[in-house]
C-alpha cells in the first residue's frame, strides 16, 4: 500500500515538473493562419471586401454598444439555432442569414465574440457544416480585442447581398445519440472527449455554476475522456501553440488516428473544442451537440457516475 | 405632515452651527469633499478589474441625475401633486420635455443598435415591457405609494440627499414591496404577463413615424396644459455676468424645460454606453438576493429574466445600477449641501409608517411592472414602448386618487 502511494506520488511529481519544463524546450508552432487569425492580422484587413467579420455574443448589447468595424452581428439563440425545434438553423434560414451579411462563396469569414469564442465556435461549426469552407476564430475572441485598445464602431453596417449556397449538409461534422451509442459499445470505432469541467464529468454536479439543471442524471458518457475545454486557450484567451495543443490531447489518447466525438452541456463550448481538433489539428471530429441535456435525460442509455450523485434525493 | 420646503432659499437653516460663516465653510468644504470622494471611485472603478468603464460611467449618470433632480426639482410626486392639488402644471413641462428630447435621442440611438425595426426582436434592453392589467394595477398602486410616502422611487433617493428622513423608511418599505412581488410574480407571468402582447410603436411606424406620433402626443398634452400654467416672474435684461451666472445654477430652480432636456440626454447617453435609466433593480435585486439566500424564494421566477427592465439578479455584490444610485444620492447631497438646500426633516410616527406603507406599495407596484417612474415611464416611453404610456397613466390615476382621498396629509 505504501510502495503503491509512493509510486503515484513519485509519478505526479514527474508529471509536474515535465509540465514546467516543457514550454522552455517546446518550439512554438505557428497557429494555422487558414484557421486563427490574430488581431494583428484582423486590424490589416479591416476594408478588405474578402474578408467578412461576424461577431457571435451571448450578452444582449455588446454588439451594439461597441463592435469591431465593419462587422455583422449573429445572434446565437435566434439566426444560429432553430428557435422552435432543438436543431441547428435550416439551411434556408443560414443561408438567408449568411446572404443578408454580404457572404460569397469565396469569402474569408472570421468569427469572434464573447465568452471565449464559445459561440463565435458554434458559428464556425455551422458554416463548416453548410460548406462554407473559409472560416476562421479571431485568437483571444473580444476580450483581446478590447484589451488591446484596439478601435470598436457602433455605426451600423450594411453590406450588399452575398451569393453563399448552402450546400448539402456534411452530416461526417455532426453526431446524434445513436452513433454517440455505437461508439460506447464499440459497434464503430471513435474516441469520446467530453469537455465539460472535472465536477460536471465526475458526476459531483449536474450543471455549472449559475446554470439551470437541465439534465435529471450525472455523470458522463461511458468511454469518454475528460479533457476541459480551458486546457486549450492559454490565459489571456488565445489558443495554445499547435504542439501544445497535440500533446494535451495525446495524452488522453485522442491523436487523430480515431474520429473524435466532443460533447458538453448544450453544444456551445464543445464547439471551441471541436475548432481546436479539427480546424487546428487536422483531425476528423464530430460534434454531439444534444450533448448531455439530451443523454442525461435519454431513457436506457449508460451512464458513468462516479461520485454517484443522485438527482432529486434529499 | 412635515414636508421639508425647499427652494426657500439661503434662509433655510442646514446645520445645528451657530455661526452661519463657519455652517456655510462646513457646507461647501463638505460639498467639496463629496464631489472629490465620487470622482476618485469614478476613476478607480474604470481601473477596477469586472468593472470597468461601465461602472464607472453609471456613477457618474447617477451624479448628474442627482444634481439635475435636485436643481430642477424633478421630482414625480411633488409635480403631480401641484397640477392636482395646485392647478400649477409648470412641472410637467419638465416631464414633457425630458420624453420629447429622450425620444430623439433614443431614435438615434435606435438607428445604430437596430437600423430595420421591422425585422425580428426588439432593441437590446430597452425598456419595452407586456401591457395588461398588471401593468395597470402596477402603476396605479406605485400612485397610491407616492402620494402615501411623499415621492416616488428616485424622488425619495434624490430627497434624501436633502435630508428627507422619509425617504429612507419609503426605501426600505419598496425592499418589502419587492418581496410582495416576487411572492405574487408566478401567478400574475403565468396567468397574464406570459401571454400579455409587447407593443413597440417603431414596430408598426417605423422610426421617424414614431417619433413622429411621440411628438404629436407630447405637443397635444403640453397645449392642453398651458392652461394651469403659472405667472412667471419677470426676468431682468442687461448682460450675462458671472454673478448672474452663479444665479441661475446654484440660486434660483432651474427652468423646467431645461431640467427635462437635461434629463433626456442624460437618459438617450445611458442608454447608449450601458443600459436605459432605471433605479430599481438594485433595490429589486438586493431583496431577491436577501430572500434566495434565506431559502424562502426560488432560484428561478419563470420569465422575469426575460422581459427587458429594471431586471433583479441575485447578485452578491453591488451592479452597475446600484453605483448609479449611490452616484444620485451623493450628488444631490453634495449639490443640496453646496446650494444650502439641505435640511433634516422633522419626523412623525404617522409619517414614519405612513412612508413605510407607501414605499411597500411602489416597491409592488415597481416589480411587477418592471420600473418605476424612471424605468418604465421614462425610459419606456423614449423607447416608444406601450407599456410606458399605459404605465404613466395608471400612475397619474393612482396620484390622483391618492391626492383625493388626502392620502399625503
Amino acid at each position: 500500500m505504501a510502495f503503491r502511494r509512493i509510486l503515484t506520488l513519485f509519478a505526479l511529481a514527474l508529471l509536474v515538473l515535465s509540465g514546467f519544463a516543457a514550454p522552455s524546450l517546446r518550439a512554438q508552432a505557428e497557429l494555422p493562419e487558414s484557421a486563427v487569425v490574430s488581431t494583428e492580422w484582423l486590424a490589416a484587413r479591416l476594408d478588405d471586401p474578402k474578408v467578412r467579420v461576424v461577431e457571435v455574443s451571448v450578452v444582449p448589447g455588446l454588439f451594439e454598444r461597441g463592435h469591431i468595424p465593419g462587422a455583422v452581428n449573429f445572434v446565437w439563440h435566434t439566426d444560429l439555432v432553430d428557435p422552435v425545434i432543438r436543431d441547428i438553423a435550416s439551411p434556408e434560414a443560414f443561408q438567408a442569414l449568411v446572404r443578408a451579411a454580404g457572404i460569397n462563396e469565396d469569402t474569408t469569414v472570421v468569427l469572434y465574440g464573447d465568452n471565449n469564442n464559445w459561440f463565435a465556435a458554434w458559428g464556425a461549426w455551422i458554416f463548416s457544416i453548410y460548406g462554407h469552407e473559409d472560416v476562421r476564430l479571431l485568437d483571444g475572441g473580444r476580450a483581446k480585442w478590447e484589451r488591446e485598445g484596439r478601435a470598436v464602431s457602433v455605426r451600423p453596417t450594411s453590406h450588399p447581398e452575398g451569393n453563399f449556397t448552402a450546400k448539402e449538409l456534411r452530416r461526417e461534422l455532426r453526431a446524434f445519440l445513436p452513433d454517440v451509442l455505437a461508439v460506447v459499445k464499440g459497434e464503430n470505432e471513435g474516441v469520446i472527449v467530453d469537455i465539460r469541467s472535472v465536477a460536471e464529468y465526475e458526476g459531483r454536479i449536474f450543471a455549472p455554476e449559475g446554470f439551470q439543471e437541465l439534465a435529471i442524471r450525472a455523470g458522463h458518457i461511458p468511454t469518454a475522456v475528460n479533457v476541459p475545454w480551458g486546457r486549450a486557450v492559454n490565459e489571456d484567451g488565445t489558443f495554445k501553440s499547435v504542439e501544445e495543443l497535440r500533446e494535451l490531447y495525446a495524452a488522453v489518447g485522442v491523436d487523430g488516428s480515431k474520429k473524435v466525438y466532443v460533447y458538453c452541456r448544450i453544444g456551445e463550448r464543445s464547439s471551441h473544442t471541436w475548432f481546436v481538433l479539427s480546424k487546428i489539428l487536422g483531425y476528423n471530429v464530430a460534434q454531439y451537440d444534444g450533448s448531455w441535456t439530451e443523454w442525461g435525460n435519454a431513457v436506457g442509455v449508460p451512464i458513468e457516475n462516479p461520485a454517484g450523485t443522485v438527482w432529486g434525493k434529499q | 405632515m412635515s414636508e421639508t420646503t425647499i427652494g426657500g432659499g439661503a434662509q433655510a437653516a442646514s446645520t445645528s452651527l451657530r455661526n452661519p460663516n463657519t455652517a456655510a465653510a462646513v457646507r461647501v468644504g463638505l460639498a467639496g469633499l463629496i464631489a472629490a470622494a465620487l470622482l476618485a471611485l469614478a476613476f478607480s472603478l474604470h481601473d477596477t478589474p469586472g468593472r470597468g468603464a461601465a461602472a464607472s460611467f453609471s456613477l457618474l449618470v447617477g451624479v448628474a441625475l442627482g444634481v439635475i433632480f435636485q436643481r430642477g426639482r424633478f421630482c414625480f410626486f411633488c409635480i403631480l401633486r401641484d397640477y392636482i392639488e395646485h392647478r400649477n402644471s409648470s412641472g410637467l413641462f419638465a416631464i414633457l420635455s425630458a420624453l420629447a428630447v429622450g425620444g430623439i435621442g433614443y431614435v438615434i440611438v435606435f438607428g445604430a443598435f437596430m437600423p430595420n425595426p421591422s425585422g425580428q426582436g426588439l432593441p437590446p434592453d430597452a425598456h419595452i415591457g407586456p401591457v395588461s392589467w398588471v401593468l395597470v394595477a402596477g402603476g396605479i398602486a406605485f400612485g397610491l405609494g407616492m402620494a402615501l410616502s411623499g415621492a416616488c422611487i428616485s424622488g425619495h433617493l434624490y430627497r434624501l440627499g436633502e435630508g428627507y428622513t422619509r425617504a429612507p423608511l419609503a426605501l426600505f418599505g419598496a425592499l418589502i414591496g419587492f418581496g410582495v412581488g416576487f411572492f405574487t410574480w408566478y401567478t400574475l407571468y403565468v396567468e397574464t404577463l406570459s401571454v400579455a402582447p409587447i407593443a413597440w410603436l417603431p414596430k408598426t411606424f417605423g422610426y421617424g413615424g414614431s417619433l413622429a406620433v411621440h411628438l404629436a402626443i407630447l405637443s397635444v398634452i403640453g397645449i392642453f396644459l398651458l392652461r394651469r400654467a403659472p405667472e412667471l416672474p419677470a426676468q431682468a435684461g442687461g448682460k450675462i455676468t458671472l454673478q448672474r451666472l452663479y444665479q441661475s445654477l446654484f440660486v434660483t430652480r432651474w427652468n423646467p424645460l431645461v431640467t427635462g432636456a437635461l434629463v433626456g440626454v442624460v437618459g438617450m447617453f445611458a442608454y447608449f454606453r450601458v443600459s436605459p435609466l432605471g433605479v430599481t433593480s438594485q433595490l429589486g435585486s438586493l431583496t431577491r438576493t436577501t430572500l434566495n439566500n434565506a431559502g424562502l424564494l426560488a432560484d428561478r421566477l419563470p420569465g422575469l429574466d426575460t422581459f427587458a427592465g429594471c431586471a433583479t439578479r441575485v447578485v452578491e455584490t453591488i451592479t452597475n445600477n446600484g453605483f448609479l444610485i449611490g452616484g444620485l444620492v451623493a450628488g444631490a447631497l453634495a449639490i443640496a449641501l453646496f446650494t444650502n438646500r439641505f435640511q433634516l426633516s422633522r419626523l412623525t410616527l404617522r409619517g414614519a409608517l405612513t412612508a413605510l406603507l407607501g414605499g411597500a406599495l411602489m416597491g409592488w407596484g415597481a416589480m411587477v411592472s418592471l420600473g418605476c417612474t424612471v424605468g418604465t415611464l421614462l425610459s419606456g416611453i423614449s423607447a416608444f414602448a406601450l407599456s410606458g404610456w399605459v404605465f404613466g397613466g395608471a400612475v397619474f390615476v393612482g396620484v390622483w386618487l391618492g391626492i383625493k382621498l388626502r392620502l399625503p396629509e
